[in-house]
């Protein structure tokens, strides 16, 4: 092929150069399901033969501009054409350690996509105790579910553990979004679920297993939600969220690092082993994984 | 862009059975992320650990790209088991995908 393509010479900007663009690519391209996939706009970038180069189509490069990519899972399992939509709603939100999202009882004015890398823990506050985590949320997921079943206000304090990323969305564009996006209405049902049975799990978790189990099960479901072996946290700050004495996490973590599973310094743990740890937490990491992973398969089955 | 992978089972016995995917992006382009989320999750519910998953982004690695015959992005090849598979887009039809990749109808 020596054909240039038109875009290596005008980075194309203009409707005419996509149009161009398009064209050329329908001329390299003789498989049928990729000019489906070109024209749905599921394709982001060319390999142009004759320049060696890979370029950027027009819409991926405006959306790299401005900021509209997200790693959130809900997201992404939508059809590009309801992503698109969603999108106008959409804005960016960076998050340090500790920025609470929502307080028991207030307005809930955001839903928050988090983006791989956002851990926010969902916490429950019973008096003269300390905050005690009943639900973990990373990419795979949304905080302020309660919205998407009509409830405005927050039953729990929503905490980002560390800095990361989201997309938000006001709680008034998201009502209306939600209306039109039908695909986005399955995937928050299959959350919703996920999330129930994650925090039902946690509350028997809470009461029956001991810490050292309980630890495994909590480093290992951020791990997963994070996608990273290194999770920083403080003894205190997981003593709090386990709704255990710090000397109980020190004690167990003391344990698994004997074991080779974990290794721990100044804040960071990091999972050596983790089917080691697998083994040493109790059976609800695994129950909330396969709920989870259960609820997720189901637009396979169920989608026309 | 930042990636890990590759990702592989630990089981030796695994291996021979293991499904090995190369998926092509556009760094982090909006099409790309998605097609890299929507793969993770459905190689987590479908193949449980048993694949391998590179992830190529082309541009670093255009020339490599384009000798592997492909020339628009996101695109997934399915390199093993046989027959091999080739996908090309955001990777959210996950029924398409799983078809795609012998998987339709298998459990999770």
């Amino acid at each position: 092929m020596t054909t240039a393509c038109p875009g290596s010479k005008a980075e194309a900007d203009h409707p005419e150069a996509e149009a161009a663009l398009v064209a050329f690519i329908q001329r390299l391209v003789h498989d049928s399901s990729t000019v489906r996939a070109i024209e749905a706009g599921e394709v982001d970038a060319i390999l142009d033969p004759a320049s060696g180069r890979a370029l950027l189509l027009p819409e991926a490069r405006a959306a790299l501009r401005r900021g509209e990519t997200s790693t959130n899972q809900v997201l992404a399992t939508l059809p590009r054409e309801e992503y698109q939509r969603l999108l106008a709603g959409l804005e960016p939100v960076t998050l340090a350690f500790g920025d609470v999202l929502y307080e028991p009882g207030e307005l809930i004015r955001q839903i928050y996509f988090p983006n791989e890398g956002l851990l926010v823990s969902l916490l429950i506050l019973v008096e003269n105790h300390g905050a005690l985590e009943i639900g973990l949320v990373g990419n795979e997921g949304v905080v302020g579910l309660p919205l998407a079943q009509g409830i405005g206000t927050s039953s729990v304090r929503a905490v980002a553990q560390g800095a990361g990323t989201a997309l938000w969305m006001e709680a008034a564009s998201f009502h209306q979004a939600l209306e039109t996006c039908p695909a986005l209405q399955r995937a928050l049902h299959r959350y919703t679920h996920a999330l129930i049975a994650q925090i039902t799990q946690t509350a028997a978790c809470n009461r029956f297993h001991q810490v050292e189990a309980r630890l495994a099960r909590w480093l290992l479901m951020a791990s997963d939600r994070l996608q990273s072996d290194l999770i920083r946290f403080t003894h205190e700050w997981l003593a709090d969220l386990l709704g255990v004495r710090r000397v109980g996490i020190t004690v167990a973590a003391s344990a698994l690092q004997q074991r080779k599973l974990i290794q721990y310094s100044r804040g960071n743990i990091t999972i050596l082993d983790r089917e080691g740890l697998k083994a040493s937490a109790c059976e609800c990491y695994q129950k909330i994984k396969d709920i989870f992973d259960r609820a997720e398969s189901w637009p396979a089955d169920t989608q026309p | 862009m930042r990636r890990k992978q590759i990702v592989q089972p630990s089981d030796p016995a695994a291996v021979a059975a293991m499904m090995v995917m190369r998926l092509y992006v556009a760094g982090g382009a909006p099409n790309s992320v998605q097609a890299i989320a929507n793969l993770e999750a459905i190689c987590q519910q479908h193949l449980k650990g048993h694949y391998q998953l590179e992830i190529v982004d082309v541009f670093e690695q255009p020339l490599r790209a384009l000798a592997d015959g492909v020339i628009v992005t996101p695109s997934l090849t399915k390199l093993s088991p046989l027959p091999a598979a080739q996908i090309v887009g955001n990777l959210s039809d996950t029924r398409k995908v799983l078809l795609a990749l012998g998987l339709q109808g298998k459990t999770p």
